[in-house]
C-alpha cells in the first residue's frame, strides 16, 4: 500500500472511532443512559476493534486465532494492571461457555440465526467482547493508552497505534465513553429498539422475579393470571391470600370507591387477639365509602416495601383491624404528655375496641377532626370538636386545642358521642346488595351516622328520588336493591348461558382433536429404557404396543433404541413381527430402493448432459453478446426460453400432469423414429459420460449399504448400462413392452429401456436441482452431515422424489430426512421410513390443506385455553393468520429445537396419536406459545414481533418443559371435554 | 427524547430458491456472511434503522422461501410491502428467467404502486457468470425499475441497493403526502392513500 493511502486508511479509521463515540455520547445525553446492548455501542466497539487490528504484529507475536486483539489482551495483561483485569474477565466468560471461542472478530459472531445445530443451546457471547467490557469497566482508554505507548513492541512501525498522532488520538477519544455508565435495564424507550428474543425472555426472568422453569406452570381453563404471575401459582392458596392481600392493600389506598380521609404510619395498638404484649406499629386509615366510615389500621408487617423477611404473613391478618364507625357510640380520647394520645372506640353493644396509640404531632386530633369531617352531614360528634373556640359551648368536657394537647402537662380525656342527624331512623334498612365494598352487614343501632349514603348511590343509575321527591328513601332504595337484584341475576344467568356455549364449542369443535380415552401416564416418565426394551422384546417379538406407545408418550426413547425403535414407531415393522420378519423386510426394502435408485440415476445422468449443453448456450450466449453486442442465434434463445416457471404449472397442472406425461410417451412411440433419433443422438453422445457418472454417484450406494468390493459394483452398473444401451439400440419396442408393465408403477415413465419422455426428464432435472441445492445447505453446521453423508440424503430425497414425481421435491423435505438418516444412518430404512412419515407430513406442505387447519384449530385451542391471549391476538386482526408456526407444522418443530430434542419431540409426536391426540403438533404449539405467554402478552407482540421472536428463539427452547406442558394441555382437554 | 425512527418501510425480498436472498439480508442487517445458511421455509424478517436526509427510517426487510410453490404465505406479504428486491443469481440462467414470473406475482398480489428493485446476486463469482450485467440492465429497463449488481459475499454495493430502494420509496411518499396534503390539512390525506397501502408506518411513527 503507498504510504500516502495507507495514511488516508488510517485517518479512516480514526474518522469513523470519532463519528461512533459522538454517536455514543449524544445518546448518553438525549437518552439520559445508554444501553449495553445498544448498537452504537456495538459499533464504537467494532471501529476501535479496526483500529487495533491494523498493522498488529500478528506472525511476530504468534496471534494466529481468528480474533488477535483478544490474544493481544492476553498477552499485555502481564505487564498492564487494567489489560490484566479485563482479562480475566474474558477468560471467565468464555469458560464458562466452553463451545464458544473469544468473540471479538467478525467471524465468531454468533446470532442466534447462525447457531443452527448448535448440540446446546447457549447464550451467544456479544461481539467485540473484551473491548466491550473495557468499556464498560471504564479501562478501555487505559489499555488503549498502554498499547499506544508499547506500540513498538505490537505493532508494525506504520501502524495506527504506532503514530504518534493518531495513536493518542485514538485513546484520548476514548476517555469520554470508558466515563460513562452502561445500563442493562428496560426502559420504556427500549421497547422501540426491537429488543431480540434473548432480551425479551431475561427481561421476563427479572421482571417475574423468577428464574422457575415454565413448566412449573399449568395453565388453567380460562386462566386469567395478571401479567408476570409468579411462576408458582399452583399453589392455589397461597395465590389466593396474595391476591387478598394485593387487594387489601390496595383498598388502604385511595380509589374509586373509597376515599381516604385520613392515612398515619406507624400507630400502635395492641390487638386483641394477638400473644405479643407490647403494642404493635401499623398504618391507620380511615377511609369513607358509601356506606360510611370504616377505620382500618394494618400492622406494619402486612404493608407493602416492608423489608425483614416475615415467613407467615398470615398471623397478621388476624391482628388486622376494621372497624365501621356507624357501629361506634363513643369515642374516648385520651391525652397525655409523653405520647401523642390514646384513641378509643366503644361500640353500641359496649365493647372497647383496642386502644390506638398515636405518636406525636396532633396527629390524634387530625384524625377526630377527619371523622368529625367525614360524618358530615349525616352525623355529627357530641360534642364537637372545635365548637369552644367559638366560645358557645358550656359543657364541662373542654375541647383539646391542637396547642394545648401536647404540650400541656396535664393529661385530659375526652368522650365524644357519635350523634346521628338524621331523621329517617329506618334509613338502617339497607340492603346488603348495596353494600359492594364491605362484607359485613350494618348492625342495626339507634344512632346512624351514616353519611350521604342513600343519594348517593341511588343517584347512580336510578332517578326515583327525583320522581318521587316525596316517598320515604326506604322505597327508593328498595326499588334499587330489586332492580339491582335482577341485573346481578340476569348477569349470573348470561355468565352461566357463556360458559355452557364456550363447553358446546370445545366439544363440537375440539373433541376430535384429542382421544377421548384419557391413558394414565403413570411409571411411565422414564420412558423406554433399555431394560424396558428387553422385557417388553420377547424373543425378538414385541407385542404390546400399547404399553410401547404409552411410555414413548410419556418419557421418550433412550437414544440407543432409537435405531430399532423407530421403525416400529413410524409403522415400518409391524409390532409382533418377527426378528426373521423383519430382516425380510429390511431385504425387500433395500432391494426396492436399489432398484429405484438404479433408475433414477440413469435419468439423472442424462439431466446433467442437458445441463452442460444449457450452460455451454448460456456462456456462448454470454460471449457472443459481449462480442457482438448483438441478438443471440435464434436457436440458443429457443433452447433456453424453454425454461418455464416450473413452480407456477406444476401448481396449476399438478393433477394433469401424470396423465398428460403418459401421453408425451405414447406420442414417442407412434412417432417412433423421430423419437428414437434424438435419443440415441443424445445417449452415443453421451455416453461416456454417461457411464462415468453412474458408477460415481452408485459408489456412494456401495458404501453406504454394502461396503463390500467396489470392482464387482461397479461391473455390475457398467452391465446395466451396456443392457440399457444395447436396449436402446433394440427399438422402441422394448419399451413398448416395457412401459404398459411399468405403468401401474407410481412413476410415471420409470422405465429401464432409457427412453425418458421430455417432460419427465424436465421434471425430474427441475427436481434434482433444487434437492441439490437445497442439501448442500442442510444442517452443514451438524457432525453428522459430511460430504459423503449428505451424498446419501440427497440419495434418500431423490429417490423419493422420483417415486412420488407428483408431488415433487418442497422446501423443507431434507430437513423432515435428516433426522431420520442421523439416526438410521441406513439409507434404504431412511427412505422407507420417511415415506411413512410423509404419508402425514404431505398434507403440510402447499397443495394440502393440513395447514390451514392447523390454524384454525390453534385458534380454537387459543380460544378456549388462553382467553387472554386469544383477546391480544384478535386485537391484531393479522394474528389470525397465524403464520409464525408455518415451519412448526411444516417440519414438526425440527427447525426449532437442536437435533437430540428433535429425536425426543418426534418420537412422542408419533406415539401421541394412538395415546393421547393425533393433533399432538397442536398441543406442541400452544405449549411454545404457552412457555412464552407472558413475555408475548406483557410486550403486547404483534404477529411480526411473534414472528421474530419464535425465529430467533429457535434451538433454545427448553424442550422437556414443552414436551410435558403440551401433555398437559392434551389432558387438560380432555378433561374439559369429559366433564359434561 | 430520543425519536426512534420517522417512517417504517417494509420491504420484501423475492427471486428463486437458492440465489441468496437470506445473504443478502444478512449482510444488510448484519454486514455479515454466512455461507451455512439454510433454505428458509415460512417467513422471516430483519430490521434495519437507517439514516436518509436527517431522517431516520426503520426497514423492516421480509425474507421469504424461494420456492414458487409456497408462494400462498409469501404472497401474504406482498400487499403490506411497500418496497420488493427482485434478487437473482447471475451464475444462474434459470433464477434470472423468472425474474419476469416474480414480477407477474408482484403485479397479482402487490400493492400497484410498490417500488421495485432488481438485484443480480453473486457478482464475485465472475467465471461462472451466466447473465451478463447488460441483460440484468436490459430488464431493468423494460419494467422500468432499477438495477444493481450485488454480491452477499463480498459486500458488494449490497447497502447501496437498500439505500437505494429506501430512497426512491421516501421520495414517493413525500411526494404523494405533498400532493394529497395542501395546506388545508391532514385528513384528506388519507383518503388519497391507496386503499391496499398499509397506513402503519403513519400511526407507527412514534415520539418518544
Amino acid at each position: 500500500m503507498a504510504p500516502n493511502n495507507e495514511n488516508e486508511f488510517k485517518g479512516r479509521l480514526i474518522a469513523a472511532v470519532k463519528k461512533e463515540v459522538k454517536q455514543v455520547m449524544e445518546e448518553s445525553v438525549t437518552r439520559k443512559f445508554v444501553h449495553e446492548e445498544s448498537g452504537s455501542v456495538t459499533s464504537l466497539c467494532a471501529a476501535v476493534e479496526a483500529c487495533l487490528s491494523q498493522g498488529l504484529r500478528r506472525r511476530a507475536l504468534g496471534l494466529f486465532k481468528t480474533s488477535s486483539t483478544t490474544a493481544l489482551l492476553h498477552k499485555i495483561a502481564k505487564h498492564c494492571k487494567e489489560a490484566a483485569i479485563i482479562s480475566k474477565r474474558v477468560q471467565e466468560i468464555e469458560n464458562a461457555d466452553p463451545t464458544r471461542r473469544s468473540s471479538s472478530s467478525s467471524e465468531s459472531m454468533n446470532k442466534p440465526t447462525l447457531k443452527k445445530n448448535a448440540s446446546l443451546p447457549s447464550n451467544p457471547l456479544p461481539k467485540y467482547l473484551w473491548i466491550r467490557l473495557a468499556l464498560f469497566e471504564k479501562q478501555l482508554a487505559k489499555i488503549i493508552d498502554y498499547l499506544v505507548s508499547n506500540a513498538n513492541k505490537y505493532y508494525d512501525k506504520d501502524a495506527l497505534v504506532a503514530d504518534p498522532d493518531y495513536g493518542s488520538i485514538l485513546s484520548s477519544l476514548l476517555v469520554g465513553p470508558c466515563a460513562l455508565d452502561y445500563s442493562r435495564t428496560k426502559t420504556p424507550d427500549h421497547f422501540w429498539t426491537d429488543p431480540p428474543a434473548d432480551e425479551l425472555v431475561q427481561r421476563h426472568r427479572i421482571s417475574s422475579g423468577h428464574s422457575t422453569p415454565p413448566s412449573v406452570r399449568r395453565p388453567i381453563l380460562n386462566f386469567r393470571r395478571s401479567l408476570n404471575a409468579s411462576s408458582d401459582d399452583s399453589i392455589t392458596n397461597r395465590t389466593n391470600t396474595q391476591h387478598l392481600a394485593k387487594d387489601y392493600v390496595e383498598s388502604l389506598h385511595q380509589n374509586s370507591r373509597a376515599t381516604l380521609l385520613f392515612g398515619k404510619n406507624n400507630v400502635l395498638v395492641l390487638p386483641v387477639n394477638a400473644d405479643v404484649s407490647q403494642p404493635m406499629p401499623g398504618y391507620l386509615s380511615l377511609h369513607q365509602t358509601a356506606s360510611g366510615l370504616t377505620i382500618k389500621w394494618t400492622p406494619n408487617q402486612l404493608m407493602n416495601g416492608f423489608t425483614d423477611e416475615v415467613q407467615d404473613k398470615s398471623v397478621y391478618w388476624d391482628y388486622a383491624l376494621q372497624v365501621r364507625l356507624d357501629e361506634i357510640v363513643y369515642v374516648h380520647c385520651h391525652q397525655d404528655s409523653e405520647t401523642g394520645g390514646t384513641v378509643i372506640l366503644v361500640g353500641q353493644d359496649g365493647v372497647q375496641r383496642p386502644p390506638i396509640h398515636f405518636p406525636k404531632g396532633g396527629h390524634m386530633l387530625a384524625f377526630l377532626s377527619c371523622i368529625e369531617t367525614g360524618l358530615l352531614p349525616r352525623g355529627r360528634l357530641d360534642p364537637p370538636l372545635w365548637s369552644q373556640r367559638s366560645g358557645t359551648n358550656s359543657n364541662k368536657r373542654r375541647r383539646p386545642l391542637p396547642a394545648l394537647s401536647e404540650t400541656e402537662e396535664t393529661t385530659k380525656d375526652y368522650v365524644f358521642r357519635i350523634a346521628d342527624n338524621s331523621t329517617h331512623k329506618d334509613m338502617l334498612k339497607r340492603n346488603e346488595l348495596m353494600d359492594t365494598h364491605i362484607s359485613l352487614p350494618p348492625k342495626a343501632r339507634v344512632q346512624l351516622p351514616s353519611t350521604s349514603t342513600s343519594s348517593e348511590s341511588s343517584t347512580k343509575s336510578f332517578s326515583i328520588d327525583q320522581n318521587a321527591p316525596d316517598s320515604p328513601p326506604s322505597i327508593c332504595i328498595q326499588a334499587v336493591c330489586d332492580s339491582m337484584k335482577r341485573q346481578i341475576i340476569s348477569r349470573a344467568f348470561y355468565g352461566w348461558l357463556a360458559y355452557c356455549r364456550h363447553l358446546s364449542t370445545v366439544r363440537t369443535h375440539l373433541s376430535g382433536l384429542v382421544n377421548s380415552k384419557i391413558v394414565n401416564g403413570e411409571g411411565a416418565s422414564d420412558g423406554i429404557t433399555v431394560e424396558k426394551w428387553n422385557e417388553l422384546c420377547i424373543d425378538g417379538v414385541v407385542s404390546d404396543y400399547e404399553e410401547v406407545y404409552r411410555l414413548t408418550y410419556f418419557g421418550g426413547v433412550a437414544h440407543d433404541l432409537r435405531k430399532e425403535l423407530w421403525p416400529y414407531l413410524l409403522g415400518h415393522y409391524k409390532f409382533g413381527s418377527t426378528a426373521q420378519q423383519r430382516l425380510e423386510l429390511s431385504e425387500e426394502t433395500k432391494q426396492a430402493y436399489e432398484n429405484t435408485m438404479s433408475e433414477w440415476l440413469a435419468v439423472e445422468a442424462i439431466v446433467r448432459q442437458r445441463d452442460k449443453e444449457t450452460q455451454a448456450n448460456a456462456i456462448a450466449k454470454l460471449s457472443s453478446e459481449s462480442m457482438s453486442g448483438e441478438q443471440v442465434p435464434a436457436q440458443i434463445q429457443r433452447d433456453l426460453s424453454n425454461e418455464v416457471f416450473e413452480d407456477m404449472l406444476s401448481d396449476e397442472d399438478s393433477e394433469e400432469k401424470p396423465p398428460q406425461t403418459r401421453r408425451n410417451t405414447i406420442r414417442y412411440e407412434s412417432d417412433g423414429e423421430v423419437a428414437e433419433d434424438e435419443v440415441q443422438v443424445n445417449t452415443h453422445e453421451e455416453l461416456k459420460d454417461f457411464i462415468h457418472n453412474v458408477i460415481v454417484t452408485n459408489a456412494s450406494v456401495d458404501m453406504g449399504n454394502l461396503g463390500n468390493d467396489n470392482d464387482v459394483s461397479h461391473k455390475n452398473n457398467l452391465d446395466a448400462v451396456a443392457e440399457e444401451n444395447s436396449s436402446l439400440d433394440a427399438c422402441i419396442e422394448a419399451h413398448g413392452l416395457a412401459s404398459p408393465a411399468r405403468s401401474a408403477c407410481v412413476s410415471p415413465a420409470s422405465s429401464n429401456g432409457g427412453v425418458y419422455s421430455q417432460e419427465l426428464l424436465e421434471t425430474f432435472g427441475l427436481n434434482l436441482h433444487r434437492i441439490e441445492k437445497d442439501v448442500q445447505r442442510c444442517d452443514r453446521n451438524y457432525w453428522y452431515f459430511t460430504v459423503d453423508n449428505l451424498e446419501k440424503l440427497r440419495n434418500v430425497m431423490c429417490t423419493y422424489v422420483w417415486e412420488h414425481l407428483d408431488i415433487g421435491y418442497m422446501q423443507g423435505m431434507c430437513d423432515l430426512v435428516a433426522p431420520l438418516l442421523v439416526i438410521f444412518n441406513d439409507e434404504s430404512l431412511t427412505y422407507a421410513c420417511f415415506c411413512h412419515l410423509m404419508e402425514r407430513m404431505v398434507e403440510n406442505f402447499p397443495n394440502g390443506n393440513a395447514m390451514d387447519c392447523h390454524f384454525a384449530n390453534m385458534r380454537s385451542l387459543i380460544q378456549i385455553l388462553d382467553s387472554e391471549m386469544y383477546e391480544l391476538m384478535h386485537s391484531h386482526g393479522d394474528y389470525t393468520h397465524f403464520y409464525f408456526c408455518y415451519r412448526w407444522f411444516l417440519l414438526d418443530f425440527k427447525r426449532e429445537l437442536v437435533y437430540s430434542d428433535v429425536y425426543a419431540t418426534w418420537e412422542v409426536i408419533w406415539a401421541a396419536q394412538h395415546v393421547a391426540s393425533s393433533h399432538f403438533v397442536l398441543f406442541l404449539a400452544l405449549a411454545l406459545l404457552e412457555t412464552y405467554r407472558d413475555i408475548i402478552l406483557s410486550n403486547c407482540m404483534d404477529f411480526t414481533d411473534i414472528i421474530k421472536f419464535f425465529n430467533e428463539m429457535a434451538e433454545r427452547h427448553n424442550a422437556s418443559a414443552v414436551l410435558s406442558l403440551a401433555r398437559d394441555l392434551v389432558l387438560q382437554l380432555q378433561l374439559l371435554i369429559e366433564n359434561k | 427524547m430520543a425519536k426512534t425512527y420517522d417512517y417504517l418501510f417494509k420491504l420484501l425480498l423475492i427471486g428463486d430458491s437458492g440465489v441468496g436472498k437470506t445473504c443478502v439480508l444478512f449482510r444488510f442487517s448484519e454486514d455479515a456472511f454466512n455461507t451455512t445458511f439454510i433454505s428458509t421455509i415460512g417467513i422471516d424478517f430483519k430490521i434495519r434503522t437507517i439514516d436518509l436526509d436527517g431522517k431516520k427510517i426503520k426497514l423492516q426487510i421480509w425474507d421469504t422461501a424461494g420456492q414458487e410453490r409456497f408462494r400462498t404465505i409469501t404472497t401474504a406479504y406482498y400487499r403490506g410491502a411497500m418496497g420488493i428486491m427482485l434478487v437473482y443469481d447471475i451464475t444462474n440462467e434459470k433464477s434470472f428467467e423468472n425474474i419476469k414470473n416474480w414480477i407477474r406475482n408482484i403485479e397479482e398480489n402487490a400493492s400497484a404502486d410498490v417500488e421495485k428493485m432488481l438485484l443480480g446476486n453473486k457478482c464475485e463469482l465472475e467465471e461462472k457468470r451466466q447473465v451478463s450485467k447488460e441483460r440484468g440492465e436490459q430488464l431493468a429497463i423494460e419494467y422500468g425499475i432499477k438495477f444493481i449488481e450485488t454480491s452477499a459475499k463480498a459486500s458488494i454495493r449490497v447497502e447501496e441497493a437498500f439505500f437505494t430502494l429506501a430512497r426512491d420509496i421516501k421520495a414517493k411518499m413525500e411526494k404523494k403526502l405533498e400532493a394529497s396534503n395542501p395546506p388545508k390539512g391532514g385528513h384528506q390525506l388519507k383518503a388519497t392513500e391507496p386503499q391496499r397501502k398499509p397506513t402503519n408506518w403513519l400511526s407507527r411513527c412514534t415520539l418518544l
